[in-house]
Formats: structure tokens, C-alpha cells, sequence
């Protein structure tokens, strides 16, 4: 069995739609007013950039890796489940951190729905910058183009 | 182009998964703001923790 593994196309298409969307983050939150920003916005401009370069490499990566692990055939809804899943699994660890130190870690209810809607966001953004980039073809649910 | 598993790939899939790696630790770090990782992670990303839903103080 061949297995195609895109970790480097991955991990830059990722880092590219993932400091668009940590630009964008920023802008949605000004918009809902979930949290009011404690920095500046020069400081939010460069952390929300850097943060969404983490957040996309990673969600990218696992795009690019995850072959048949990946459920479903399109890179939207691919890099959808593949950003949604790591967020969960931060979540999950939060979480954990929260009941293990409850003072430290205060889970908001209304910052978590916002958060897990910008993760299915990156996905899609990861994804768009995919597509412009490689196309939408050349993935046959075992391998994606590298 | 597609690249196919193999002896000649080997190296860089392992470089890659090593890069995967070391960046999702990264993610990890800024996601919890884990001071005694990175002095300074907490107040630089608070901001972007709280919007991306992951718990803070």
C-alpha cells in the first residue's frame, strides 16, 4: 500500500491560513465582544498571528499526514474535522487543567462556543489556502497531493 | 507532484513528523500558557487564549 504524506504543503498551507485566521479571530471577537482585550492592538496583531501559525502548521500538518485516518473525501470538510479535533483535544486538556486547579483555570462557557466556531473557521481557511494552492483534486481518501 | 512512501522519504517524513511534533508542543505551550515552559507565554498570548476558548484566569 502507497501512503502519500504532505507534512511539509501541510504544515505551510497551515501556517499561512493560520495567520489569516488569527487576524480574523481577533476581528470576530471585536465583533461578538465575547472578551475584551487586555493588550494592545499592535501586541493582539502579532500574538493572534503567531498563535494562528501554531494553531494552522499543526491543523495542516495532520491534514497532510492524516491519509485514510481522515474521515470524509473533501479538504474542506477534511481540514474541518482535522482543526475541530485538535481544538477538542486542547479543550479536553483545559478542561482537565480547570478541575485540577479550578483557580487558576475559570472555563467560560460563551469563549468556549466562540472558540470551537473559529476552529471549524481555520479549518476551512487551512483548507481554502490548500485549494488555492494545490487544488481540490488528488485526494482519493488514502493520499492528498504533496 | 505526489511523494510515495519509501526508503528515499524516510528521512524527511521523520524531519517532518519531528517538525509536526515539536510545533503542536508549541501549540500546547501557548494553548495553556504554561509559564515554567516559556517565561512570558501567559501574558503574551492571554489575549488569544481567552478568544479561542481555552481556559484561563
Amino acid at each position: 500500500m502507497s501512503l502519500t504524506f504532505g507534512f511539509k504543503d501541510g504544515i505551510m498551507a497551515g501556517a499561512v491560513g493560520g495567520v489569516l485566521w488569527g487576524l480574523v479571530s481577533m476581528a470576530v471577537n471585536s465583533a461578538t465582544g465575547v472578551f475584551t482585550p487586555e493588550a494592545g492592538l499592535v501586541h493582539d496583531t502579532v500574538s493572534f498571528a503567531l498563535g494562528g501559525v501554531l494553531f494552522g502548521a499543526v491543523a495542516g500538518g495532520f491534514l497532510g499526514a492524516g491519509g485514510r485516518a481522515i474521515p470524509f473525501r473533501n479538504v474542506y470538510a477534511r481540514a474541518v474535522f482535522t482543526s475541530t479535533l485538535v481544538w477538542m483535544l486542547l479543550r479536553v486538556g483545559g478542561a482537565m487543567l480547570s478541575a485540577i486547579e479550578p483557580e487558576r483555570y475559570h472555563v467560560l462557557t460563551p469563549e468556549t462556543v466562540q472558540g470551537l466556531l473559529l476552529s471549524a473557521l481555520l479549518g476551512a481557511m487551512v483548507a481554502g489556502v490548500w485549494s488555492f494552492w494545490k487544488g481540490t483534486a488528488g485526494e482519493n481518501g488514502n493520499t492528498l497531493k504533496a | 507532484m505526489e511523494r510515495i512512501l519509501g526508503r528515499e522519504n524516510t528521512g524527511w517524513m521523520l524531519i517532518g513528523a519531528a517538525a509536526l511534533v515539536l510545533i503542536a508542543c508549541a501549540m500546547v505551550v501557548v494553548a495553556f500558557g504554561m509559564e515554567s515552559v516559556a517565561p512570558g507565554v501567559h501574558d503574551a498570548f492571554h489575549d488569544f487564549r481567552h478568544v479561542i476558548g481555552m481556559p484561563c484566569h
